[in-house]
């Protein structure tokens, strides 16, 4: 391999997941189980809610506010984000029981976490983003809150532009990182087994990675 | 046209308040959860090789 950046980056990118691993069509026979399903579930929910905020950026709030398409995607939006969260906690429940984070998979948890906590954000500058009255009462009621913990003076909840900005560019820009990263570390350490499999701990796992 | 959005229900118990329709939620939300845990996964028949490990 030469010594340069692009090889390194590309030995980098190249040794991310184990062979194979990136995009699998096997799995071990434990995720033949539906409480397997919903973190992919979560994932299918956030493409919907990316693909109609796409939509919804392109009309404007005039569009999804007064034409009737308009409320149509603006309600794609608002329920997919809706099952977004339904799944992604059912997903959060099951992982919490299953003590997902054996194997070397704290990193894999911590960014689920992380995920969670920015997608709360996103889903509230989105609620602050409508353009209504349930916007304006809803950034009145949080102000004092945000307020308290001491980020009001650059996290103005009564701003609509930033909060738009910070809906429709930061937020989902971090969401997005964030889920890419949660994904291939669950490629790169393979699925959580049941408690007490046999596999959980054996080096010799494929899943495991010999590249960690 | 006007829309009227009328209060919804809510129920307290001490310093927990909390909607009905947010309990609704919720409640459902457990009984999937519960449901994928007991439900059978369908499998696919024709798949003959399972040796459980991936690859």
């Amino acid at each position: 391999m030469t010594d340069t950046w692009t090889a390194g980056v590309r030995h980098r990118i190249s040794h991310l997941v184990p062979e194979g691993q990136a995009l699998p069509d096997r799995q071990p026979a434990y995720v033949a189980s539906w409480i397997y399903v919903f973190g992919v579930a979560t994932l299918a929910a956030l493409i919907v809610v990316v693909g109609s905020g796409v939509v919804l950026a392109i009309g404007g709030p005039v569009w999804w506010h007064t034409s009737g398409l308009g409320h149509f995607v603006n309600s794609v939006h608002l329920w997919s984000v809706e099952l977004f969260f339904a799944v992604m906690v059912i997903h959060l429940w099951g992982k919490f029981w299953m003590a997902a984070w054996r194997g070397h998979r704290g990193l894999t948890w911590v960014t689920g976490v992380i995920a969670f906590v920015t997608s709360i954000g996103t889903a509230f500058t989105g609620y602050l983003s409508q353009t209504d009255f349930q916007s304006q009462w809803i950034s009145g009621e949080a102000k004092d809150g945000i307020n308290s913990i001491g980020i009001g003076a650059f996290f103005n909840v009564l701003n609509p532009s930033q909060m738009l900005l910070w809906h429709v560019v930061l937020l989902p820009l971090a969401v997005g990182l964030i889920a890419v990263l949660h994904i291939v570390l669950v490629r790169r350490h393979g699925v959580v087994p049941p408690l007490g499999d046999e596999l959980d701990h054996r080096p010799s796992d494929p899943r495991e990675g010999a590249t960690r | 046209m006007t829309t009227v959005f009328a209060a919804g229900k809510y129920l307290s118990w001490g310093v927990v308040s909390i909607s009905l329709t947010n309990l609704l939620i919720i409640v459902a939300m457990v009984v999937v959860f519960a449901l994928a845990l007991v439900l059978p996964f369908p499998r696919d028949h024709h798949d003959g090789h399972s040796d459980g490990t991936g690859s």
